[in-house]
């Protein structure tokens, strides 16, 4: 207990957990690779069987080789273990891209990978309908695992990591200000949240294999629309398909993917009423879906479409797909104007609700923020009225308050020193904001350059590197990575 | 198992965590949101509430819970939310009590009544360990089973001891009578293998039996004391228990500092001397002469002046010394010091808790929790797994090991040739977070 006290960080520890969880990420990657077999693609066999060999053996050999003096685990080791696992993932992740010949650069690839894990779905390569199947499926297979988080899938299978330890990366890798717990152990609370995560995933793959797409098609689009990643299996996304009962069932499960999983565990065991008193449920479904109407009729009045209902339709998706941070595309929304697409950028930064997959700084911290603003209004009348802040009908203390407000103040300045090295690569101010916040928020839409009719390819190494940085942060919500580039938290205490 | 504990004190607390660690579903429920946030990084769940909600059991689901605990600081709450907790459907309950009458064995129907199934009373129980502490005053922890036909006790080895420097496979000649079944050095608790050293200022854990304790002693480098005179500093609910307890056995002299509570113990405890002063003033110390006292024992509020307090004591020559400690952290360091026995009610309480965990399907089990570590006494069942080889051969968990055994009412060592029937009372000495594991084989 006190002998703990003067030790520095356990990096023997960490480094022994990212050694068994490699040997996860190996196993995750048979299934591309028995898909590949079955499509029999044979650069892509050979890709995944090398991949699989080298990281196996890097897990073995971590696991096995690695004999930690110590095995406690604290803050510092959490916050490593959670922040390395995830660029760990991706460095072994993307070497089925190189290898195949699909992106042969290692900034492409580690960019591709990164923008799957952290379900941004920006992607570098350009014509997506000539890769080949198990690269695909490895692509949208990253994005489910990356939406829910690989150490929440770790917490619910391995037992080692069942103990306060455990507690810590969890609240290090799940979005919010605050982290709920649904079952006393955190192994509980993992498995529920993956149950429904599942249970969501089957649904829509039924509902989707059901209408006009194919089995895979419809299986890779389920990984990406449940994770609210976006990678899709065609060059021009869902507007491929330009099917109103698909762009339906894929905004109510995008919704449905952007609410709190928390939520909808509690939902689903016949708790009905934790729905409706709940306000950040109110207000995500509110703002996204009033968003999406005005979004929608606004892009019914461009009369870029023949087809009212589906403009309606395409414009209600988009937004939703902007908002959850999902990123697929249902129409060609770069041609309806600045209205439109700032409407999107305006939706992309607080995203949906903290607890579920999607990205941004979430309505939860948007719903204090107001909260708190109205506050300070009614004060100016009633200077001595004394009232709280009150979120989901409990009191919001004010270090929460204030670790919203850093949070916040993160990601602006993420986001305007992204926009500002986009800018100087040459892209034009509102492509390189868009682009900024579609980073940071893990949307993965692009404009202009970066938009349907451009390529993230088109970025140089700088801005690639600077956008997988801003995948990676947002995924984690900032300060998980940001804390590894302190000087106290590396130094001896 | 579901365990929801009311009371996020330090009791409360210090549970929660250790069950947490047995692999047990928490649920810890407080009024008080601040102190629940302490345990937010624990693998358990949290409810903000009062101890005596309807709504806030419902919200637990009390009603498959298997053991619920109410320690909150006061014990009506404790026995309501208990008899709540029960007629919602929890199956065992435990209250805190801090009232001896509660205690007594005639009153236990009126709280079987009620749906309390068992109290906890810490004061009582750290009255009792301090008496054990006065009785035999060359051990720093005491654990005995069936009248003492099998004894574990902790001992500090200071440089007389004959064990010093010797490989545990070396101890041959003494096995006969006594088994080294752990080791505390510094911060941790080891269980020894043949190739550990005993080496000095460890306080080693030996099973032995009540007939072999001189020739522990002796090897031990100790000397049994007899004690007749006692001085308490603090005058607390703890020693106002001892005095009752000793009933007469022991003369107390209890130095308290707070004026009105000194009247009240004087008007309470009319067989002891009560002092109105600072313990911690050497003046006062010289004036009551402690130097004439076999024991001192510091039960302040305070546990670094109980520690201090204790050093002081050993300076002017007092043989026995035990020391209140509260905190945790600071038990190792108090055992690295000079003083004899260190009293926790947070460790005395755990034990109880434990007792109560195994008793669920057993009777009279004991537990003892030491700061890292718990010695237990469990029940061999038919088929189970440590019946199906020699000792040697079970292969147990490194943090375990089996200390000794009671058959048919005679204890005896464990050797490494002793084969485990059904029906042995085992003494197990396990480290703490591996209570679970016991279960697997003993069951």
């Amino acid at each position: 207990m006190i002998g703990e006290r003067k030790l520095s960080l356990n990096i023997a520890v960490v480094a022994r957990i990212i050694g068994w969880l490699l040997i996860i990420e190996s196993s995750f990657m048979v299934l591309p690779l028995i898909t590949s077999l079955i499509y029999s693609e044979p650069v892509s066999i050979r890709a995944f069987a090398i991949t699989i060999g080298i990281t196996l053996l890097a897990g073995v050999a971590m696991t096995f080789g690695i004999r930690p003096k110590r095995n406690n685990m604290h803050t510092r080791e959490g916050l490593l273990l959670t922040a390395s696992v995830w660029v760990v993932f991706s460095l072994f992740g993307c070497l089925p891209y190189m290898l195949s010949g699909t992106l042969p650069r290692f900034v492409d690839a580690y960019f591709e990978m990164m923008s799957g894990f952290s379900t941004t779905g920006a992607s570098v390569i350009r014509d997506v309908e000539s890769v080949a199947k198990g690269i695909l499926l490895w692509r949208s297979m990253s994005q489910w695992l990356g939406g829910m988080g690989i150490i929440l899938f770790t917490l619910a299978v391995l037992p080692m990591l069942n103990h306060s330890g455990g507690v810590q990366l969890f609240n290090a890798e799940v979005t919010g200000l605050t982290h709920d717990k649904i079952r006393p152990r955190v192994s509980q609370t993992a498995t529920s949240l993956w149950a429904v995560y599942c249970v969501l995933s089957l649904v829509l793959l039924a509902f989707m294999w059901a209408g006009p797409m194919e089995f895979f098609d419809a299986l890779n689009h389920t990984m990406v629309i449940t994770s609210t990643g976006g990678f899709s299996t065609k060059n021009a996304s869902m507007a491929h398909w330009n099917s109103m009962y698909l762009n339906i069932v894929v905004t109510v499960f995008m919704l449905l993917s952007g609410l709190n999983f928390h939520l909808l565990y509690k939902f689903a065991v016949g708790d009905r009423m934790a729905i409706w008193k709940n306000d950040v449920f109110r207000w995500t479904v509110g703002l996204l879906v009033g968003v999406g109407v005005i979004v929608g009729i606004n892009v019914v009045l461009q009369d870029t479409m023949d087809n009212k209902l589906m403009a309606f339709v395409c414009g209600l998706f988009q937004t939703i797909s902007a908002a959850t941070s999902t990123g697929l595309s249902a129409f060609d929304y770069e041609a309806d104007g600045p209205f439109v697409s700032l409407m999107f950028v305006m939706v992309m930064l607080f995203g949906a609700s903290a607890g579920s997959t999607a990205g941004g700084a979430k309505i939860d911290r948007l719903v204090l923020l107001v909260k708190n603003t109205s506050i300070q209004i009614y004060h100016l009348l009633h200077p001595n009225t004394v009232k709280v802040i009150r979120v989901n009908g409990r009191v919001v203390n004010d270090e929460v308050y204030a670790k919203c407000v850093a949070f916040l103040t993160c990601f602006f300045i993420m986001i305007a020193i992204s926009t500002i090295v986009f800018t100087e690569s040459g892209m034009p101010a509102f492509d390189a904001i868009f682009t900024a916040v579609s980073a940071v928020s893990n949307v993965g839409m692009g404009y202009g350059v970066t938009g349907l009719h451009g390529s993230f390819a088109d970025m140089n190494d700088l801005c690639k590197v600077v956008f997988s940085f801003d995948m990676l942060a947002g995924r984690l919500e900032l300060f998980t990575i940001l804390i590894l580039f302190t000087r106290g938290f590396w130094k001896k205490s | 198992m579901k365990i929801v504990i009311v009371g996020a004190g330090e009791v409360g607390s210090h549970l929660a965590k250790l069950l947490s660690n047995e692999s047990h579903d928490i649920y810890v429920i407080d009024k008080d949101e601040s102190k629940l946030a302490a345990l937010d990084n624990q693998n358990l769940i949290t409810h903000v509430g009062r101890p005596t909600s309807f709504e806030v059991m419902r919200n637990v689901d009390i009603s498959d819970c298997d053991l619920f605990i109410a320690v909150t600081p006061y014990e009506t709450n404790n026995v309501l939310a208990c008899s709540m907790a029960k007629s919602l459907g929890a199956k065992k309950t435990v209250a805190r009590i801090d009232n001896y009458e509660f205690f007594k064995k005639e009153n236990k129907d009126f709280f079987t009544q009620l749906g309390v199934d068992d109290l906890i009373y810490p004061e009582y129980l750290a009255a009792e360990e301090m008496m054990m502490a006065l009785k035999h005053t060359w051990v720093r922890n005491w654990f005995e089973m069936f009248n003492g036909e099998l004894i574990v006790v902790g001992v500090k080895l200071r440089s007389k001891a004959k064990l010093l420097g010797l490989k545990l496979r070396d101890t041959s000649n003494v096995s006969g009578f006594m088994h080294i079944c752990a080791i505390k050095r510094k911060y941790e608790t080891i269980i020894p293998r043949g190739d550990d050293i005993i080496l000095e200022n460890d306080i080693v854990y030996i099973a032995t039996k009540d007939e072999y304790l001189d020739k522990v002693i002796d090897i031990c480098g100790k000397r049994q004391s007899r004690i007749d005179k006692v001085m308490i500093m603090g005058g607390s609910r703890i020693a106002k228990r001892l005095v009752r307890l000793s009933d007469g056995k022991y003369e107390f002299k209890i130095i308290e500092i707070d004026k009105k509570r000194s009247h009240d113990l004087a008007y309470k405890l009319p067989e002891c001397q009560i002092v109105n002063g600072d313990g911690r003033d050497n003046e006062i110390l010289r004036e009551e002469h402690l130097e004439n006292y076999d024991a001192f024992v510091a039960l302040t509020d305070s546990s670094e002046t109980n520690i201090l307090g204790c050093l002081t004591a050993k300076e002017y020559g007092v043989k026995k010394t035990i020391a209140e400690v509260e905190n945790i952290q600071f038990i190792s360091e108090a055992e690295g010091l000079n003083i004899g026995t260190i009293i926790n009610k947070k460790l005395l309480a755990s034990s109880k808790i434990f007792q109560t965990l195994i008793d669920n399907d057993q009777s009279n089990a004991k537990c003892l929790a030491l700061a890292d570590a718990e010695v237990t006494e469990m029940v061999v069942k038919e088929d189970s797994k440590v019946t199906k080889s020699l000792v040697k051969d079970l292969k147990l968990p490194r943090e375990m090991t089996i200390a000794g055994l009671v058959r048919d009412g005679v204890g005896y060592l464990v050797q490494g040739n002793t084969e485990l029937k059904p029906g042995d009372h085992v003494v197990v000495f396990s480290l703490s977070g591996s209570m679970h594991k016991l279960e697997k084989w003993f069951n």
